[in-house]
């Protein structure tokens, strides 16, 4: 009797590159962005009064890059090692990673849009769920890289020689 | 047998230059150490007043963290920089090795060690033989001032008792003077300068929630026998002098939720004190708790204030902790009595004989005289200080920071007749209309008429806070100058009169012959006190008035000028001499010997005689003959009648 086909695995490593290439790129457009504020000394970023702004644009900038990094990390790391045990749960790993590439920078942009003073608007809440998930991805990524590995599965190549 | 070194070799040559660039950094890292003076705490000096956080306040530093807007337009303020430590960055003399020969007594000598600064002068507290009087050193520690004035403070060596430097650098003119030639001060009077003064006095309104702590009435006693630990929650004006203590403030919003809850509501947070929420009384007072003339009720008030600061918070009703002296409301009090009793001339030195301040950093005693304040029929039609003044600039007015602070931190769009047509809308569509001058020109601004410059302070004129209407009356009967001739100097008070009758209806008063025939700032200038002399000479230089009047006629006047008993007199007068044509490089020294300054003045004038500009005017009214000539009898005659009573103004 043969086998029933496994169902189709979405492709994470190539699923993060993707992610993570374009998140790089989305947030090298929003670093430019911020350099040609600077460069016109735009006052709704630059001025003292918005110092939460500049600050809060900043940081969406930065963490959104890092996480671009992050997940071309990721897509790397499942794809030098595709023997991951089978409890290493890669899809939350990727669902959360990618929340959290979305979650973090937009909560620190849209903190920066209006603001309180010294205080990011409402936006920020963003922020906490996105950490939130990335430690959660972070977690379970180092868990799945440090426990046993699951023997690789046999090639096509070695089932017909056998 | 020996182990092969190869693999040990192999591995320190490639840690060498780890190692290396370790060596280096923490090489580079001692250098530095080494080389930075080390920090003392606050806590350790001990020969000044310090900085401490007790009584719920939290300093500057801690507001800076959520509220970094409004710190930075505060930090641009002259109200930080009220009082400084003397350091490299906040000390703007030269005292490299400078001697500075405008003091009383012999020269002064300056010097920097390191970042110290160091002053050797007389002592100004012997007491013995004149000529024996003693030379000091003492290192300069504290700066007051730092708009127009430098005033240097420095530790007398007994406890944190500080004294006053002889004197006073101008920051403008970018010179030393005497420290008595900056207040209008009569020849050898002028302010105190004893150990101890600076704790005892001037703290309470250059710094925030200063504690004198003497432990005897300040001139009690011998200040060496004195103990004196002088503190305050921050050197200046900070935040928390007119929001108050901030300590709760800043432990409830610690809580993220309560901020937000606050931001969504938009309500008032109950821990901290906003005076722009408060009522125009009470947030005028936050202002007035400085801005005033006030003493203490009585004695017991002063120690507990020395021992545990002034108890007014923002918010508080001023009177309650405080007399403000007010002359046409509490003129006869006891506490005005007592005033008086303790200084015969109070009155006369900070009030017009009708009882509207004369002296500039008083402006609060001006806005509770005025109509706006006192008579408003709402809440919000009522003037305050905060109708014109902003604490923060903010992001929608234009100017930078230095420009903000620099005008008195007045609104954006505040500087000109918005500030009155914001209630007094009906006049805006057609001020000429009102005014009876050209829409655009200084006679057709409010302040120009209704807040004219008739209080004096710092070296110059400073606009009057009583919001008043023009009069001739008040001039004649309480000798200020009105807000008409302080433009058109070439005028006699009769032909404001004039006008006053034709455009306002005002009945005009009887007039003496000379205030028919001369000019009224002829008069003030050559008959009137000091104090009068200081102002008018002061409008002499003031862009609008010469704009109205012509130039070309008033060297003689401001020469005459030049030879005034009051040092603060001769320099403002030199000052505004400067901004005629022709003598803009004028070379007078208000402070050199008698001599000299008549010799300057004298040479003004034979330059003027020799220029065309002595005949551009033939008017009677500023005494000049039909040939163009001045009638030099008619300016002595006016000059024998001058009112020489001695004048100190307490700015």
């Amino acid at each position: 009797m043969a086998a029933s086909p496994s169902p189709p695995q979405p492709d994470y490593v190539r699923r993060h590159l993707r992610f993570g290439w374009w998140a790089l790129f989305a947030f090298l457009l929003l670093g430019a962005t911020l350099e040609t504020l600077h460069g016109f000394k735009a006052g709704f970023y630059l001025d003292v009064s918005n110092e939460t702004r500049r600050l809060m644009w900043t940081l969406a900038h930065a963490h959104g890059a890092l996480l671009g990094l992050v997940n071309v990390a990721a897509g790397a790391t499942l794809r030098a090692l595709p023997e991951l045990p089978g409890d290493a749960r890669i899809p939350l790993i990727s669902a959360t990673l990618r929340a959290a590439t979305v979650l973090l920078p937009a909560g620190f942009f849209a903190g920066g849009v209006t603001f309180y003073s010294g205080d990011p608007g409402v936006g920020i809440a963003l922020v906490p769920v996105g950490a939130a998930c990335l430690a959660i991805a972070v977690f379970l990524l180092a868990r799945a890289v440090s426990s046993p590995s699951r023997p690789p599965a046999p090639t096509e190549k070695r089932r017909r020689n056998g | 047998m020996m182990r092969p070194l190869a693999p040990f070799r192999s591995r320190l040559r490639t840690l060498a230059p780890a190692t290396a660039l370790i060596a280096g950094a923490a090489a580079l890292g001692l250098a530095a150490a080494v080389s930075l003076d080390p920090l003392v705490p606050e806590s350790a000096v001990e020969h000044r007043p310090v900085a401490v956080t007790e009584d719920g306040y939290v300093s500057s530093e801690t507001c800076r963290a959520c509220h970094p807007s409004q710190f930075q337009t505060w930090r641009g303020s002259f109200h930080r920089t009220m009082t400084q430590v003397a350091t490299p960055e906040s000390v703007r003399a030269d005292f490299d090795g400078v001697v500075v020969d405008a003091v009383p007594g012999r020269p002064m000598r300056l010097e920097r060690r390191g970042d110290e600064f160091w002053a050797e002068f007389d002592d100004p507290g012997w007491e013995g033989d004149p000529g024996a009087r003693p030379r000091i050193t003492r290192q300069v520690v504290m700066i007051t001032g730092s708009h127009h004035q430098n005033i240097y403070w420095y530790s007398t060596g007994h406890e944190r008792a500080l004294n006053v430097l002889p004197g006073v650098y101008l920051l403008d003119e970018e010179r030393w003077t005497p420290r008595n030639a900056v207040v209008l001060a009569p020849p050898g009077q002028g302010v105190a300068m004893l150990d101890g003064h600076w704790n005892a006095v001037c703290i309470d309104c250059h710094t925030t929630h200063g504690k004198t702590r003497f432990d005897t009435p300040f001139r009690s006693e011998p200040i060496r026998e004195q103990s004196i630990d002088t503190t305050v929650a921050e050197l200046g004006i900070a935040c928390e002098a007119c929001h108050g203590p901030a300590a709760a403030h800043v432990a409830a919003n610690r809580n993220p939720l309560r901020r937000y809850a606050l931001h969504a509501a938009g309500a008032p947070d109950p821990t901290i004190v906003e005076p722009t929420r408060l009522d125009p009384q009470r947030s005028s007072q936050v202002c007035g708790q400085c801005h005033s003339i006030w003493e203490f009720p009585d004695s017991a008030s002063e120690r507990a204030a020395s021992a545990g600061g002034l108890p007014f918070r923002p918010g508080d009703e001023l009177r309650e902790t405080r007399f403000v002296a007010q002359p046409r409301v509490n003129g006869r009090s006891p506490a005005m009595r007592n005033l008086m009793a303790a200084d015969p001339d109070f009155v006369r030195g900070s009030f017009w004989p009708d009882g509207l301040v004369r002296v500039s950093g008083r402006e609060y005693n001006g806005l509770i005289d005025s109509p706006c304040f006192t008579d408003a029929a709402a809440p919000e039609r009522t003037l305050s200080c905060f109708s014109c003044h902003t604490m923060h600039k903010t992001p929608e007015d234009p100017r930078s920071i230095a420009e903000w602070a620099d005008t008195h931190q007045v609104s954006a769009g505040m500087d000109g007749n918005a500030a009155c047509t914001q209630c007094h809308d009906g006049i805006a569509a057609d001020v000429s209309a009102h005014t009876n001058h050209a829409p655009a020109s200084a006679g057709s601004r409010c302040y120009n008429c209704h807040m004219p410059y008739t209080s004096y302070g710092l070296l110059r004129a400073i606009r009057s806070h009583t919001v008043t209407s023009p009069t001739v009356r008040e001039s004649v009967e309480i000798g200020r100058p009105n807000a008409c001739n302080l433009c058109h100097l070439d005028r006699t008070l009769a032909w404001s009169a004039d006008r006053l009758r034709d455009w306002y209806a005002q009945p005009p008063p009887d007039l003496p012959a000379a205030e028919r025939s001369v000019a009224a700032s002829v008069l003030w200038l050559l008959r009137g006190d000091a104090g009068q002399r200081a102002l008018t000479a002061w409008s002499y230089g003031w862009e609008p008035a010469q704009e109205a009047s012509g130039t070309s006629w008033m060297v003689p006047y401001l020469g005459e000028l030049l030879g005034d008993p009051y040092d603060a007199v001769r320099f403002i007068s030199a000052r505004s001499l400067r901004t005629i044509s022709g003598f803009e490089t004028l070379q007078y020294d208000f402070t050199a010997s008698r001599d000299a300054r008549i010799e300057a003045a004298v040479g003004a004038l034979r330059a003027w005689r020799n220029s065309p500009r002595a005949r551009m005017r033939r008017d009677p009214e500023l005494l000049f003959g039909p040939n163009g000539a001045l009638d030099t009898a008619a300016m002595r005659r006016l000059f024998d009648r001058r009112d020489t009573r001695p004048l100190f103004l307490r700015e």
